[in-house]
């Protein structure tokens, strides 16, 4: 039980060294792309393609990431997660994030 | 640490064995033929030149990277990557272990480390243990690195160049702080400091040309022998 809490909550400490980047284009597609259909009335069914745009930016924030800081792990390392452990908990993590700001502003501005 | 492995690390010692990692850059071939074998208390000691492949060693052993045919056994039993399974072993590489946005109090607690044990033989590291790393000096950093490393329960640990920037008066402490340590765990750490890596191993392996070798009662000799000490 104690290793899972200290794994989730080293999810979360690696989600908040890479949130700068995830956020950045969670922050560009709710701002720049859905925001304004939301306001004209077209966001129909955009909801899906965002998501998917979203999940295809992870593979070149790992990549960024990683020439950045390659040496970001050696601590995840040492607590028995690997590099595709943490990727996908942070896809996942951050994925639910966006979908809820995306289907709250949906809602707001319905 | 699971029922097991504190078992291994006990009366019946637990074996680390290395064999199988074969490793080429640019054609030119870095390890082959490699066997290593460290033991639940003892302190093996891995000297070689620069660029010889002594952090790329280690860092298979751990299981960061990934060499084909690579086999890494406990008592006989693989397991790659050897950073997956609990308790079994950790890793300090050369460059920095700890996260720049986490304390070192909070690192200690993720890692399951005890400061006050951890801490016991340098009183002086606990006005700092709030700081980040950021805010530690090269030398203190790495210090308290190992220590957290060596007091973290797992049967054995890996260091690749503890005494970096340590200064002289805390490797003395630190090594006897290792010997202590490896009454419960097995140590295997590489390091150029060799005048203070000698006296602290029971078993003392040179990468020389590829190949890793065991070193016999008299390692200064061989150590001149085979270039890496100048006569």
């Amino acid at each position: 039980m104690i290793r899972v809490v200290t794994q989730m909550r080293a999810v979360l400490l690696f989600y908040r060294s890479v949130a700068p980047f995830v956020l950045g284009v969670s922050a560009l597609l709710l701002g720049f792309v859905l925001l304004p259909l939301l306001l004209e009335g077209k966001a129909g069914g955009s909801l899906p393609t965002l998501l998917l745009v979203k999940v295809l930016t992870y593979p070149v924030v790992c990549y960024l990431a990683e020439q950045m800081r390659p040496d970001q792990y050696w601590f995840f390392f040492n607590l028995g997660l690997t590099r595709r452990r943490l990727w996908t908990s942070l896809a996942a993590l951050d994925s639910l994030l966006f979908l809820g700001v995306a289907v709250l502003l949906k809602s707001l501005l319905a | 640490m699971s029922p097991l492995l504190r078992e291994a690390a006990g009366p019946g010692r637990a074996v680390l064995e290395a064999d199988g990692i074969q490793l080429a850059f640019d054609g030119r071939k870095i390890l082959s033929d490699i066997y290593l074998r460290a033991q639940a208390g003892q302190i093996t000691g891995l000297l070689g030149r620069n660029g010889s492949g002594k952090s790329t060693l280690l860092q298979t052993i751990f299981g960061a990277r990934t060499v084909p045919d690579a086999s890494v056994r406990v008592d006989g039993h693989r397991t790659v990557p050897a950073f997956r399974t609990p308790g079994l072993l950790n890793y300090l590489p050369q460059a920095q272990l700890l996260p720049p946005n986490l304390s070192l109090r909070q690192a200690a607690r993720m890692l399951g480390v005890g400061l006050d044990e951890a801490t016991a033989a340098f009183p002086e590291l606990r006005a700092q243990l709030n700081h980040r790393p950021g805010e530690l000096s090269g030398g203190t950093l790495r210090l308290v690195q190992v220590l957290l490393l060596l007091h973290a329960d797992t049967v054995f640990s890996l260091f690749d160049e503890p005494f970096t920037g340590v200064m002289p008066v805390h490797i003395e402490t630190l090594g006897a702080e290792m010997r202590r340590a490896c009454q419960r765990k097995g140590i295997v750490l590489t390091d150029h400091r060799y005048a203070e890596v000698l006296p602290l191993c029971d078993v003392v392996y040179l990468l020389h040309q590829g190949r890793l070798l065991k070193l016999g009662a008299h390692p200064r000799e061989e150590l001149l022998d085979y270039g890496y000490l100048a006569r």
